[in-house]
């Protein structure tokens, strides 16, 4: 197990943002997050992030505690957030470059080069950063992302503000990593089609809690209760929105 | 500790500065007005008023250390604020960069713009009012230690409270030095204060730095005792400062104020 979650928990005084979840990932595996506004996806990330500290439970990575060996096994992981920015008064090329240093490349420039590339954003090098659209933003958090070859890398919603052109490119991209150097990848997204599409199984969470886990057809038939052929994650997602689930 | 993650550091830093016109005027306009302000007043104040000699040169000497003291603690709590206000928090902190690595490149950053500002304001105040700082500095540059050293303890709390409370307290990176500057005793000895204040001045590193100066200036040499009084107390207040910061970092990532950083 490459990522192991065990009874998860995180309290805002009364609130449970995070409740008691448990959850593994294999070696590999793109495992895709879902769930409504508030249902505790991003605090989940953070804490696997080691940004946030845990009320309770446990969080090991690569068979190595996230509580005490955070920095070893930040060198092997990375993050991206179309919700976090950079430093905005510097150039595509300057922030790439300080976190080129911080995974202390031995060929930083060759490495951005080769990122931005397969970003479609090199024309956008010399750019500052206040100077792009969103779009292009999340490409730079990609970027960043792809930087270390991370085994294990968190999305949060890595799609947002891209069209469908530049979102397709994207989750190529991801495959690409996926299937040539194994990288295991959790993904959280609204968007069902492309859930569906990405990730072979799914952690349903809503209120905190795992509410469901599986394959997409899986969650589909555990939440609607009933035979289904075909996932429909969005039925699934509007459903427990409305309170039908849960 | 890692070397390049602390030179990513200073790197992301010193393209700020590049690109970042205030962060310029922060650097070398500020300390040169202080210095022009400073000599044009001191000037004024020696036409017929029968002061002391060398009056200019305490006055320019305390305007130089002064805006060194003040330059340090407020970069160092800028450096920190501009990458809360640009939410750049989360990708440092996601990565295997470490707060102590983090605070250390700060460090290194604010100690080379201050050299930037301390050679700007010096250059003036040779070129402009004949005060030449080079041959004190031997007998300086342990006071001046001691008023980094103190601007950094009280950098790395400000910086903490900032994390703790965000950007609602940011006006403390600029203003919290100018709370101690009464009893600093910058411009006037230590003995010129109330005695209840004056008590509170000697517990500042600050003032037996300025003390320790006038007595240079005024030809009395070296005190060791100002500045080992200074020193002492750089190691209690730097000791609780690094205290309170490892304590409000942990207190910021437990309320998950690191992520949503405003």
């Amino acid at each position: 197990m490459l990522v192991k979650v065990e009874n998860l928990t995180k309290t805002f005084g009364e609130f449970h943002a995070v409740d008691d979840v448990s959850f593994g990932i294999e070696p590999g595996e793109i495992i895709g997050m879902l769930g409504p506004n508030g249902a505790g996806k991003t605090t989940t990330i953070h804490m696997i992030l080691g940004l946030i500290t845990a009320t309770s439970g446990r969080i090991s990575i690569f068979g190595k505690s996230m509580a005490t060996e955070r920095g070893e096994i930040l060198e092997q992981m990375n993050f991206t957030s179309p919700y976090v920015a950079f430093p905005f008064r510097l150039t595509v090329l300057e922030n790439l470059m300080v976190f080129a240093r911080i995974y202390n490349l031995r060929k930083p420039r060759a490495r951005i080069d080769e990122l931005l590339e397969r970003f479609g954003i090199t024309k956008l090098r010399d750019k500052a950063i206040a100077r792009l659209s969103s779009g292009e933003n999340t490409r730079v958090g990609l970027c960043k992302a792809f930087m270390n070859d991370p085994r294990l890398l968190l999305l949060d919603e890595p799609t947002a503000y891209l069209d469908p052109e530049i979102a397709w490119q994207v989750k190529n991209a991801l495959l690409d990593a996926q299937r040539e150097k194994g990288t295991t990848i959790l993904y959280t997204s609204h968007n069902m089609d492309e859930v569906e599409r990405m990730c072979k199984r799914i952690i349903f969470l809503h209120h905190g809690k795992v509410i469901a886990t599986g394959s997409p057809i899986e969650i589909t038939q555990a939440i609607l209760e009933e035979e289904r052929e075909e996932p429909a994650l969005e039925e699934v997602f509007l459903r427990v929105v409305r309170g039908k689930a849960a | 500790m890692k070397i390049h993650r602390i030179n990513a550091v200073i790197v992301r830093h010193v393209y700020e500065a590049r690109r970042n016109f205030d962060r310029v005027i922060d650097t070398v306009w500020w300390p040169v007005l202080d210095i022009v302000m400073w000599g044009f007043f001191s000037i004024y104040l020696t036409h017929g008023k029968g002061l002391q000699p060398g009056f200019i040169s305490m006055m320019l000497g305390a305007a130089i250390l002064w805006t060194m003291f003040y330059s340090f603690q407020r970069d160092m709590a800028v450096a920190f604020i501009d990458d809360l206000w640009c939410r750049n928090l989360i990708n440092l902190f996601s990565t295997p960069l470490m707060v102590s690595e983090y605070i250390a490149g700060i460090i290194v950053v604010c100690i080379l713009k201050v050299m930037v500002g301390l050679l700007a304001a010096s250059a003036i105040a040779w070129a402009a009012y004949s005060f030449d700082i080079f041959p004190w500095l031997p007998q300086f540059i342990p006071y001046m230690a001691n008023l980094m050293l103190f601007a950094l303890a009280l950098g790395i709390a400000i910086t903490g409270m900032i994390f703790r409370y965000t950007t609602k307290i940011q006006a403390l990176a600029w203003s919290f030095a100018g709370l101690l500057m009464p009893v600093s005793c910058i411009f006037y000895p230590v003995s010129s204060l109330p005695k209840w204040l004056q008590d509170i001045a000697w517990m500042m590193p600050t003032a037996h730095s300025f003390e320790g100066m006038r007595d240079v200036l005024a030809g009395k040499g070296f005190s060791p005792v100002h500045f080992w009084w200074g020193a002492g107390l750089n190691v209690i207040y730097f000791a609780l400062a690094i205290t309170f910061f490892g304590w409000i970092f942990e207190k910021a990532r437990t309320r998950g104020l690191l992520v949503k950083q405003e």
